[in-house]
């Protein structure tokens, strides 16, 4: 119901105040249609590219969740071929978790978090996911080669972006790859995927 | 609808106009606050449960302030009467009658029907017209659409036909929930009716079983009283439209064949598809029940039912199979069967000359809460086969997985009715595990009772001449069928009977009185005409629209599982309260707008607040908090979400 001007807020913000190594904008003045940009976080496979997504408004905005896609290839456990997402806060509960006080910003923060911390255990993409947890070394190669593929050359400009990206960033993903795959658990809910 | 304006866009680009209508919008956005503001809880209640009041800035306040008095001034659409909880509140829905002109535009519509509340929508899509009405009942959050898909040549007559058409009263809940459950069940309930028109005009004045969607009744309905059969003439000519399907149909005979076909197939062939261990165990008992009331039973069960109503009818010129049903057929139970009947037949009455053969699929699926089941799952994996049969109804029930489904079949008159019930425990859980399996063997459930629908397209496929020497023997060899595995059963039915009274009892006492039904219509012609058939690959013959519907339902997977909201009186029952200039400053994380003063806000119990009519529609549909995401009913038997 409150689409309109709840979306017109978001837009706000998200122009004065990103979220780091996140950029949002509406294209051809329609507010429900929004482009993304997400920058592949320093440590991470995709360091070093810069992700386009896109973000549409539903209708019923916010009591439904904003349907986003990759539009950049991205080789990702949780993302498929047409980019689609897996992703529990894309998702209308019960099977999601999506609620109206999250918001763009924070979804797109969230799509961020789940390109540095892979979730396997809720495949999109199976056979990328047992890579990743079977063999992380031929899966950090895969990803590092299709960000350089796809992610990279295109988006020359804003590699700086890079150095906004948040320390936590950094740590969660390096500790990642201490862990070697081991997924971290407090994930229950992602798992509605296949 | 909002997606012009573009307030990032750096003002200076934007035209003036542009800058003035956003400028009128913030006006009626600020106005809409105020009109909200200043309605009495009960003018708010009636326009939310209405839906007329729109988005913030939608319309102006004149407007929201003649829709306040349209709907106050217009009792008969009037739907807060807290007490009729079971009645349908819904005949008398506004429609607001869009015509969307396209065929996707009907999947469109679909999509979002549910959410828009109460819609009748009609439609043309090359020689198919289509009309979809839905219907949402605010106080239980049940939903219901009914779409009529005819194809026909004569699209006027068939439009107006569509006009004078109307949502037929309600049947009488068979079955009551237990008055004790607060839950009411959730149900997501479509019918479908699909009218392949096939000879000359299609003036589809279908008696759609209505159904009584009210708060707490678990509706156990009854099948639609068939409709009259009216005396027909002949068109002197075929369809060349349904030419490919039906290139033999061009005369009586072969019209009759077909009919005679619709009947000995049998789309019980659910089972088959995911290759059950225990296949439905069909029962055929040859005597005729007779009872003819069916009480209401405390169903403490919600269930998800899928029905499926095929009517058939038949010239009466060459109708000798079955006579024609003028009349209106006595109803049992005091089912106000009667009333819709006489609308179907002074309807069809002016229709009455060419009215083709008909098929009418009602789908039902309905949702149910979760605490209701569990007195289910000690005996949840057992097969059950009950059926009470005379002539040719049967009922099979089966159970497994924490499933139970019966699929019950009855014909009479011309008319086929299949009713197939499937009762799925939703459990509201957000993690993982089991709500997977569930809503995977949900879908699974659901593409069968789908598959049922392929019947259709097998019969319309295969109006086959050689049908006629079918029916001979298809009617021993049916039964035979039918009555082995019942012999293998026995002894499981009975116990089940004993155990599951509820269940089980209802069911018979169901098909029962469709039975009676039946017998008071006159004489059956085809007895115990059903032939299992193999089941129609969902995928094939997608050409047919209700096979689209079908899709519609097996692809959208959020289909299965429904988001469960509280009923309007759940949340009236929530605290409300004025905003006061004292409050700190506070923001609806709904909106994200900050409060202003005099703005009603609702306070969760866990003290999260929030516009009321931002979180109203959230709880319509969902039952946490937006922010914390605490449920917000803390009942006993409902389970803990999240």
């Amino acid at each position: 119901m409150q689409k309109a001007s709840r979306l017109k807020r978001e837009l706000q913000m998200l122009s004065t105040e990103p979220p780091p190594g996140i950029t949002c904008w509406q294209t051809e003045e329609r507010m429900d249609d929004l482009r993304a940009q997400i920058v592949g976080g320093v440590g991470t496979p995709y360091e070093g590219g810069v992700f386009s997504l896109e973000v549409k408004i539903p209708e019923r905005y916010p009591f439904e969740p904003p349907k986003i896609r990759f539009l950049t290839p991205i080789y990702h456990p949780n993302i498929d071929n047409s980019g689609r997402i897996c992703h529990d806060a894309l998702k209308l509960p019960p099977k999601g978790a999506w609620k109206p006080s999250l918001n763009i910003s924070t979804v797109l923060t969230s799509i961020q978090l789940l390109m540095a911390e892979p979730n396997p255990d809720d495949p999109l993409m199976a056979d990328i996911s047992s890579e990743f947890k079977y063999n992380k070394h031929l899966f950090l190669e895969k990803a590092k080669k299709w960000t350089q593929e796809h992610a990279v050359q295109k988006n020359t400009g804003v590699v700086e972006d890079n150095k906004e990206n948040p320390p936590n960033q950094n740590v969660s993903s390096r500790k990642r790859e201490e862990l070697g795959g081991q997924q971290e658990a407090g994930e229950p809910a992602k798992r509605r995927c296949v | 609808m909002e997606g012009s304006d573009g307030v990032e866009q750096g003002g200076s680009e934007q035209p003036e106009s542009q800058r003035r209508r956003q400028l009128d919008r913030l006006d009626r956005e600020e106005a809409f606050y105020q009109f909200v503001n200043n309605l009495s809880d009960e003018d708010y209640r009636l326009m939310r449960d209405n839906n007329l009041l729109g988005n913030p800035g939608e319309v102006t306040e004149d407007e929201l302030f003649s829709r306040l008095q349209q709907i106050k001034d217009g009792p008969e659409q009037q739907n807060t009467n807290p007490s009729t909880e079971s009645q349908e509140e819904q005949v008398e829905q506004p429609e607001s009658s869009e015509d969307p002109p396209g065929g996707d535009s009907l999947l469109d519509w679909l999509n979002t029907v549910r959410r828009t509340g109460n819609t009748t929508r009609t439609g043309h899509r090359g020689n198919q017209s289509w009309r979809a009405v839905s219907q949402t009942n605010p106080n239980s959050g049940d939903f219901r659409f009914s779409l009529e898909i005819s194809v026909n040549r004569n699209l006027a007559e068939q439009q107006a036909a569509a006009e004078g058409e109307q949502e037929p009263p309600e049947q009488s809940p068979e079955v009551q929930e237990v008055a004790a459950n607060p839950e009411p069940p959730v149900p997501m309930e479509a019918e479908v009716v699909e009218e392949p028109v096939v000879e000359e005009l299609a003036v589809i004045v279908e008696p759609e079983p209505e159904l009584e969607e009210a708060v707490l009744p678990e509706v156990e309905r009854e099948p639609p009283s068939p409709a009259p059969v009216q005396p027909e003439q002949a068109p002197p000519c075929s369809s060349p439209r349904r030419g490919q399907r039906r290139a033999r149909s061009r005369s009586p005979e072969p019209r009759r064949t077909r009919a005679r076909l619709a009947r000995s197939r049998s789309p019980l062939n659910l089972d088959q598809l995911d290759g059950l261990p225990n296949p439905r165990h069909p029962y055929t008992s040859q005597s005729p029940t007779s009872s003819t009331d069916t009480p209401s039973v405390p169903q403490v069960e919600g269930s998800s039912r899928t029905r499926q109503h095929i009517l058939s009818r038949q010239n009466l010129t060459e109708g000798d199979v079955q006579p024609p049903r003028v009349d209106a057929e006595p109803v049992p139970e005091g089912q106000p069967v009667i009333s819709q009947e006489g609308e179907s037949t002074g309807i069809e009455g002016g229709a009455a000359g060419r009215r083709p053969p008909t098929i009418m699929l009602d789908l039902q699926v309905r949702r149910v809460r979760p605490g209701e089941y569990r007195q289910r799952d000690s005996i949840a994996s057992r097969t059950r086969s009950r059926s009470q049969n005379s002539n040719n109804t049967f009922l099979y029930e089966s159970e497994r997985g924490g499933f139970r489904r019966t699929f019950s079949r009855s014909e009479r008159a011309g008319v086929r009715t299949y009713v197939s019930t499937i009762r799925i425990p939703i459990r509201r859980i957000s993690d993982a595990g089991l709500g997977e399996a569930t809503s995977m063997a949900l879908q699974s459930m659901i593409r069968q009772i789908m598959t049922g629908f392929g019947e259709l397209g097998y019969l319309m496929d295969s109006d086959s001449d050689s049908s006629d020497s079918n029916r001979g023997t298809s009617t021993s060899a049916d039964l035979e069928t039918l009555n082995n595995p019942e012999a293998n059963n026995v002894d499981t039915s009975a116990a089940d009977v004993d155990e599951q009274p509820v269940a089980a009892g209802v069911r018979g006492r169901t098909v029962e009185t469709e039975m009676d039904e039946g017998l008071a219509t006159g004489p059956q012609g085809s007895g115990g005409r059903a032939r299992p058939r193999p089941p129609i690959n969902l995928e094939e013959p997608s050409s047919l629209p209700f096979l689209r519907l079908a899709h519609f339902f097996l692809l959208n997977d959020d289909d299965d599982d429904q988001p469960q909201g509280l009923t309007k009186e759940q949340i009236d029952n929530l605290s409300m309260r004025n905003f006061g200039e004292s409050d700190a400053l506070k923001t609806c994380s709904v909106c994200i707008t900050e409060y202003a003063e005099g703005n009603k806000l609702r306070k969760l119990p866990c003290s999260h607040e929030y516009h009321v009519h931002c979180i109203d529609r959230w709880l319509s549909e969902n039952s946490t908090c937006p922010i914390c995401r605490r449920a917000v009913l803390v009942s006993a038997n409902r389970e803990s979400v999240i």
